[in-house]
């Protein structure tokens, strides 16, 4: 039982993290509060969902076309975003939720309100007596681990990387190093787009598609960027684990009752005591 | 002379037109009658509060092509709550305030026909729900609010068929943390017990949650005989498909709602294959005495609307007939439509219909609401109990080899 435990609540974090990179990468470049983020992962879903049932899409095919399908879009949409004045923040906010409404109503128009499901790719594999794994936990710990190893090395070993994180933590004085900031975003919105796009899919066979089910993955990436800190890609993984550790141990022990206010508690105690993010480092005076 | 003849003829021709054309413009304007609905057009329950709209339109489309509300065409006002209460009752005081609508009908989920029993009451308009459960909202000061669907419709079924027809030892409850979901279990809980079968896991949750497999867990140290999920349509999406993939070997899930839906079938695949649910009505399943109408209405439906009507349409359709038969009987005998007289005529109503014979108690619950068990055999809805409704037999244990 503490096997197949652990195997549900990876693959749980698995796909919290999945939910929450594209987010925190687009949230910790440009600083745009993407409240339309869980909106644009279940329209990558619904466009697998019909790859899937009306072309008869292998689902692994629908992964890279979801991904370029959602770089386009979440590329059209950073240019919309840049028409916004000042304060940046605040107007992004308002305007992404405009933009998750929008999302929303144009999903149910063209895909009604029937909850739908992208079926499973095959009979789960018995690891060990009753441990038993699914495909789709595969898929969700598999392409969650392969997404934040590559961002982590992209952001760590490149050049574009060194960048992109020179962004994230000084904009104005990235600028002044002669960093395209503008340029950046493009790139933090091509790649979150990506992300995005392979989130839906999984979102799609993991649970299920409804136009207004965005809004439950926006706070889960709301929730883990907040747990892990803005950009910070390997605390992502760590904090959507334990995120998941949390939600699962306390439905097993507690009960299902006490699963969000556990979750909601650490929430509130992390924003009064660690606001920067649980694996985040507090600046020194040096680096302030 | 020839001129004037001529003007005679037009004349004629004119007064001829007015004489006929007279009393259809008469027909056409008059007062048309207002009725209003809210329901969950979008949100969370879209899906089955859509389903509901339909079934009252259904109705509305029916009863204006048979010539109207004793000529009067009734109009239909439809709001969406967006699944939630607070919108539910500002859509509602628009309705009856601005739209100065004569009655209310339609809504789904106790959370949000609630409010609107209560509003219904302040403004004196009679409202008919079309889906709610919980025992304390309908009350007897409350002369004003009938619904067509009852907890008890669902228990005592579902409780018989477990105890008796099953004769499982063992249950598990799993439900949906709000106010129908939580009174359905307990009631459940109570009747199992009683009857001798032991409950092993009672859980609640929010309805909604990505991940089951913690709860599934629970089960598979002691698996209970059944399953019993009160909880929604997207819930047994993730709960049966898990149960399943985890191999909890339980022999039966039963779904009280959310379940006997095509759609379900459709979007579950051979996961569905032996899952019980509960269903009001369904084409081809239908009170005795009312069969003929009820294919006729199956027909008239497909062919009108291009899709199958299902127990939720149903509801909305009872509800609305309910509403539209005690509107026709108090414009029938001449009295004033008001709030006041389609209560009254409510109280009397006894219509025989292919969901439910509607009548109405003193408090206006159903007299004669009751659901049955249907579980999907070959990507089929088949009744199985009680035996006066049952199509065919039950397959128990559930086979656990089909795989998601």
């Amino acid at each position: 039982m503490w096997l197949q435990l652990l195997i549900n609540t990876i693959s749980l974090g698995s796909f919290y993290t999945l939910v929450a990179l594209g987010f925190s990468i687009i949230f910790g470049v440009t600083h745009t509060f993407n409240l339309a983020h869980g909106e644009l992962i279940v329209l990558s879903g619904y466009l697998a969902y019909g790859l899937t049932r009306f072309w008869e899409t292998p689902f692994a095919f629908t992964l890279p076309l979801c991904m370029l399908a959602m770089t386009c879009l979440a590329l059209g949409l950073l240019a919309l975003f840049r028409r916004l004045r000042e304060p940046y923040e605040l107007s992004s906010l308002v305007f992404a939720f405009g933009l998750a409404l929008v999302i929303q109503n144009l999903m149910l128009f063209f895909f009604t309100a029937d909850y739908r499901r992208i079926p499973t790719s095959g009979p789960p594999i018995r690891l060990v007596a009753h441990t038993l794994i699914t495909r789709n936990q595969l898929w969700l710990i598999g392409l969650s681990i392969t997404a934040t190893v590559c961002v982590s090395l992209m952001l760590r070993k490149t050049f574009l990387g060194k960048a992109l994180r020179a962004v994230i933590q000084e904009r104005e004085t990235a600028r002044l190093a002669g960093i395209r900031v503008e340029h950046m975003n493009r790139i933090a919105f091509a790649v979150g787009g990506a992300l995005i796009g392979l989130a839906g899919p999984l979102l799609g066979q993991s649970a299920y598609l409804h136009p207004s089910g965005g809004m439950e993955a926006t706070l889960i990436a709301v929730v883990i960027t907040l747990f892990a800190g803005a950009g910070r890609i390997r605390g992502l993984l760590m904090g959507a684990w334990l995120l998941a550790l949390l939600e699962s141990g306390t439905t097993l022990w507690l009960g299902s009752n006490w699963r969000e206010l556990v979750s909601a508690g650490i929430l509130i105690a992390l924003l009064i005591w660690k606001p920067e993010g649980l694996l985040a480092r507090k600046k020194s005076a040096a680096e302030l | 002379m020839k001129k004037l003849g001529t003007k005679r003829i037009v004349f004629a021709i004119l007064f001829a037109l007015i004489l006929v054309a007279g009393p259809a413009a008469t027909r056409i304007d008059a007062a048309p009658i207002s009725i209003g609905s809210i329901n969950p057009l979008t949100g969370k329950l879209a899906s089955h509060g859509r389903e509901i709209l339909l079934g009252i339109q259904a109705a509305v489309d029916e009863i204006n092509a048979a010539g109207g509300l004793a000529g009067n065409r009734v109009v239909l006002h439809s709001r969406d709550d967006q699944s939630r209460p607070e919108v539910a009752v500002g859509q509602a005081e628009d309705l009856i305030v601005r739209r100065k609508v004569t009655a209310l009908v339609g809504g789904y989920v106790d959370s949000l026909v609630g409010p609107l029993s209560q509003l219904a009451l302040r403004h004196h308009i009679p409202y008919v729900a079309s889906a709610s459960l919980q025992t304390h909202l309908s009350r007897e000061d409350n002369p004003y609010f009938f619904r067509i669907s009852h907890l008890r419709g669902l228990s005592e079924p579902l409780c018989g068929f477990v105890t008796q027809a099953l004769g499982a030892r063992s249950a598990a409850l799993f439900h949906a943390a709000t106010p129908g979901a939580t009174e359905l279990a307990g009631e459940l809980f109570r009747c199992l017990q009683e009857a001798g079968v032991t409950v092993t896991v009672v859980e609640k949750f929010r309805p909604g949650v990505p991940d089951f497999s913690p709860l599934v867990l629970k089960l598979k140290p002691s698996p209970p005989d059944v399953l019993i999920a009160a909880t929604f349509f997207q819930d047994h999406l993730i709960l049966a498909r898990q149960i399943r993939e985890l191999g909890v070997p339980i022999k039966a899930y039963i779904g009280p709602w959310g379940v006997s839906y095509p759609t379900f079938v459709q979007e579950m695949g051979k996961a569905a294959e032996d899952l019980f649910g509960l269903c009001a009505w369904k084409p081809g399943m239908a009170l005795p005495g009312t069969e003929e109408a009820s294919e006729a209405f199956t027909r008239w439906f497909r062919e009108k609307y291009k899709r199958e009507p299902t127990s939720t349409v149903m509801h909305g359709y009872t509800s609305a007939r309910a509403l539209l038969d005690a509107m026709a009987r108090v414009v029938g005998a001449g009295k004033p439509l008001t709030g006041p007289e389609i209560a009254r005529a409510l109280r009397t109503t006894d219509l025989l219909l292919p969901m439910e014979r509607v009548a109405f108690d003193a408090k206006g619950d159903p007299l004669y609401y009751r659901q049955t068990v249907v579980q999907i055999q070959n990507g089929a809805l088949v009744p199985v109990y009680p035996a006066e409704r049952a199509q065919g037999s039950w397959v128990y244990p559930m086979s656990l080899s089909i795989q998601p």
